[in-house]
């Protein structure tokens, strides 16, 4: 390894850390009967693309787009590599916002409320994990999603 | 929310081995003595861990020296496993299992453990100086004691078979109460 490499965790801790909550993902996109087919899927391409990354910030989100990219192949019925081949500067899972329509519709809100719209749009987590995401309580991840949706909506009615 | 399954991580680590994108595979293995982590590497095993020493920093070494692809598989290492219980609740085995010391940096320490892994059998004892004798630097007990401390294979390089010449049992990376019972296994205390 050089020197100028990351020092990536070995990657089991990553799947013994955050399994549990992506097969829940993966179960959200495909399906209970897919979810597993998914997964298994998802972290073989992760580990192919592991020593190539360029840094070691962000792993959690980049296995949620890789899982979510894995998803929507799945559901395509044909794979697709390449864009698993880096994880995402900020936690974007952005293959589900593919031509950066949801983006462009955020893109008028503050980061503040961007964020919490992504998590729960885009990653589509449940507020408990927004709540990890966001370092907040269940109760305060759903009212800030609840206030984003609000100011959205208001900013797209005026 | 429900678990993995470990008929999925059992498939992502044999296709991940299959495919060679396992830098190193690892196993966790319920002992009389112990949990034991062991690490097999492409070219042998390169680490034992007891139950006390901390799994992240344990494995976090092994990504450092070998890369970071590490994955668990206990199918892939059924035979280790199988070796070492069997070894472990006394049955009469030699344990011959691929080493690889790589993880040892130091050019005498490694001669002390390589020596130590061909030459010092079953049911035998040496001691520091003795063996640092056959590695040979004659009077480099301490030295080969470092190495017999350090070793990262304990058990499979049986650095529990080495003992003070002033007498007593002497020390052990895992404890003294486990290399008390190692050489009872073995018959040789």
């Amino acid at each position: 390894m050089t020197a100028t490499a990351p020092a990536l965790p070995p990657f089991w801790s990553l799947v013994e850390a955050h399994g549990d909550e992506l097969l829940a993902h993966a179960r959200r996109l495909a399906g209970p009967e897919h979810a597993e087919d998914v997964l298994q899927d998802a972290f073989l391409r992760a580990l192919r693309a592991y020593p190539r990354l360029r840094h070691a910030e962000h792993l959690r989100a980049w296995l949620y787009r890789v899982t979510t990219t894995a998803a929507i192949d799945a559901h395509r019925g044909r794979p697709r590599e390449s864009p698993v081949a880096e994880p995402p500067i900020v936690a974007v899972a952005d293959d589900v916002d593919a031509d950066g329509a949801f983006e462009a519709l955020i893109a008028p809100l503050p980061e503040a409320a961007r964020e919490p719209l992504r998590l729960r749009f885009v990653e589509d987590l449940d507020y408990d994990h927004i709540a990890g995401r966001l370092g907040c309580s269940p109760q305060a991840a759903r009212q800030r999603v609840s206030t984003a949706v609000r100011t959205l909506r208001e900013r797209h009615a005026a | 929310m429900t678990p993995l399954p470990d008929t999925l991580l059992e498939a992502v680590a044999s296709a991940a081995v299959r495919e060679g994108l396992a830098d190193a595979i690892f196993t966790r293995l319920s002992t009389p003595i112990g949990r034991l982590l062991v690490v097999q590497g492409p070219n042998g095993i390169v680490r034992v861990g007891f139950e006390e020493e901390p799994e992240d920093a344990l494995l976090a070494g092994v990504a450092a020296e070998l890369g970071p692809r590490v994955v668990a598989s206990d199918r892939e290492l059924a035979a280790t496993r199988d070796a070492l219980s069997a070894y472990l609740e006394g049955e009469e085995s030699m344990l011959d299992l691929p080493v690889d010391l790589g993880f040892v940096h130091a050019p005498f320490r490694r001669a002390v453990l390589e020596t130590l892994h061909d030459t010092v059998r079953r049911g035998e004892v040496v001691t520091y100086g003795k063996l640092a004798e056959r590695s040979g630097r004659p009077g480099a007990f301490r030295a080969a004691a470092t190495a017999c401390a350090r070793n990262p294979v304990p058990i499979v390089v049986p650095c529990h078979r080495v003992l003070p010449g002033s007498g007593g049992i002497g020390n052990y990376g895992g404890g003294v109460a486990r290399k008390r019972v190692l050489l009872e296994l073995e018959g040789a205390l």
